[in-house]
């Protein structure tokens, strides 16, 4: 019975995947009508139930999902992220180098604190109107908004949904990414961003006719209401040192993003509805509906066979383990979302370690393999999807033939210069 | 009053055959907003606006961010101009579907009309479905407001 089962969970969820991959069905929708499935035959077959489902969900993610979407929801409509992009545009005087440098470091920076999808959906359309007025193609820069911002995600708990996830479940604190992360991310951004200089370097080397017109922009002019971005910003850096010492004073990081959500709620008075409809609620169930979908994996032991089968590997040298579950993560992040891939392999993870196995680095490789792995297809990461739709609107469309071009070598640069540093410094994680 | 006592009698059209160059040549020529493309037997089967005209050249950012204001200047884009393949093609690529009127519409539902479908121009067909006429959003808006009770009524 609990093999029959095994397997049609196993199918339910593969078939998931499939559907997502294929964009047959939108993300969101599988997810809900996986959930569903796998609840329903588990009550039918009596070891899954509503309640072993509701405990599945890791609340500790979606809080700090919503409470991040809320503060940016905030600052928005502020104009705060058109500012700034108006800014790097105008500080790098209209050379194509340095404006990818800018945008690139502008749109990495915000989203190591703020979700990256949000960043590159509100710095991409100002990079279309630099390049535009500059008379170039946006193209490099799109491309590199998305592969820089990928990456630099990776450096903090918040910077991307796998980490908040892996934060989570491992019990790993803002600080523990700080000193773990950051360092390599920092090698492997400067990687990944002078291979973009060189892949580009045909593009780049075109001069802009017309670099007056971005000399006149006026970043102060894009701002719309200072007073509401000033409030959000404050908070926002409030947060953010509360996340340098939430473990210290045993706080979790959902409640301080949900509090910090709701401080600058009462401060800026917003329409709340307005606010609220910009919360990306889709994604917050998409999670929901995955952690009830591997709950269910989990209960009917799909993921303990998984984990007999990875302990006969583990006894291979534990830095070639921690290189191999890198490699084996970013090539299913690259085809697949990262984010089932992430909630999938987490128990599988914990499975190791009740097994004995020393699974702190794993943490790392995991976190690493997911993060990168994104950039290698034009649906890796939820960035490329979202810079390829909106190029689809210019005349310069990005493709993903040219995806395979730019993207899939900076994936393979910086999941190879993260392996190194992660075997050179093994014994630190 | 209606549509046929304020409207230009004399319709400006392209043929379907002509391509977005001819189209822009004739707009400029004859300083009109909207031309109607008609097929052989002179069946009006479309519109071309100046608006989807201008959409070659429109850069596209304002697609993207709703408010403008702070680019005083646009820089290169103020001096890009339409591939000349782009302009060789057909008038009938960027023709838009047509809305006309009958000849003995009322002004008030014409001028509605035009707010509601965003239309500048509007092109007037008789019984029998012939391009008669054409009446702009200044021509309807014009009649209906010299109907007005005049200064001559005030004083009676």
């Amino acid at each position: 019975m609990i093999i029959a089962a095994a397997v049609l969970f196993s199918l339910i969820f593969l078939v998931s995947l499939w559907l997502i991959f294929s964009e047959k069905l939108n993300r969101t929708i599988t997810a809900i009508a996986g959930g569903a499935l796998i609840v329903g035959l588990g009550k039918l077959l009596g070891f899954y139930s509503e309640f072993d489902a509701l405990a599945a969900v890791d609340f500790n993610t979606l809080g700090l999902l919503l409470g991040m979407m809320i503060l940016v929801a905030l600052l928005e409509p502020t104009g705060f992220f058109q500012y700034l992009a108006v800014w790097a545009g105008k500080f790098s005087r209209g050379k194509p180098v340095r404006l990818l440098v800018l945008l690139g470091t502008v749109t990495t920076i915000l989203s190591m604190f703020l979700d990256n999808v949000t960043t590159v959906v509100l710095i991409a359309p100002v990079t279309i109107l630099i390049c535009e007025i500059l008379g170039i193609s946006p193209l490099p820069y799109l491309v590199s908004e998305a592969l820089l911002s990928n990456t630099g995600g990776v450096a903090t708990l918040v910077g991307d949904p796998p980490n908040i996830l892996i934060g989570s479940a491992a019990g790993l604190s803002f600080n523990d990414f700080l000193i773990h992360s950051l360092p390599v991310v920092v090698v492997v951004w400067l990687t990944a961003l002078f291979l973009l200089l060189y892949l580009f370097r045909r593009e780049l080397a075109v001069r802009p006719p017309k670099v007056k017109a971005v000399l006149k922009l006026n970043p102060a002019e894009a701002l719309n209401d200072w007073k509401t971005a000033r409030r959000v910003l404050i908070v926002l850096a409030a947060a953010i040192l509360l996340f340098f010492v939430h473990n210290l004073l045993h706080l979790s990081p959902s409640f301080v993003a949900l509090s910090a959500a709701a401080v600058a709620l009462v401060w800026v008075r917003p329409n709340i509805n307005e606010t609220l409809r910009k919360i990306e609620w889709s994604v917050l169930i998409f999670f929901a509906a995955l952690f009830i979908m591997v709950g269910g994996l989990e209960a009917a032991g799909v993921l303990g066979s998984l984990v007999r089968v990875m302990e006969r590997a583990a006894v291979m040298p534990p830095v070639l383990f921690g290189v191999l579950i890198i490699w084996a993560v970013a090539g299913l992040s690259a085809i697949v979302d990262n984010v089932p891939i992430t909630i999938a392999l987490i128990p599988v993870i914990h499975g190791l370690g009740a097994a004995g196995v020393d699974i702190g680095p794993l943490w790392w490789a995991l976190a690493f393999g997911a993060g990168f792995g994104g950039n290698g297809t034009i649906i890796g990461s939820t960035a490329n999807i979202v810079v390829a739709t909106l190029s689809e609107k210019t005349r310069t469309p990005i493709t993903s033939k040219l995806w395979n071009k730019r993207g899939l070598p900076v994936m393979l640069a910086t999941c190879a210069v993260a392996s190194i540093l992660y075997a050179i410094a093994f014994p630190l994680f | 009053m209606q549509i046929k006592d304020c409207m230009k009698h004399n319709v400006v059209s392209i043929s379907a055959t002509a391509t977005i160059c001819d189209a822009a040549a004739i707009v400029v020529k004859r300083h009109v907003g909207l031309l109607p493309v008609l097929d052989e037997q002179g069946k009006p089967i479309g519109v071309v606006s100046l608006r989807d005209l201008l959409e070659l050249e429109l850069p596209d950012f304002v697609n993207f961010i709703a408010d403008v204001d702070f680019v005083h200047d646009f820089g290169a884009v103020e001096t890009t101009r339409p591939a000349p393949e782009e302009l060789a093609q057909p008038v009938t690529t960027i023709m838009q579907p047509i809305t006309t009127i009958p000849e003995d519409c009322g002004l008030l539902r014409a001028y509605s009309l035009m707010l509601q479908h965003n239309l500048l121009d509007l092109p007037v067909v008789s019984k029998t479905g012939k391009l008669v006429g054409i009446a702009s959003r200044v021509d309807v808006g014009t009649a209906i407001l010299s109907n007005w009770p005049s200064q001559e009524a005030k004083e009676q």
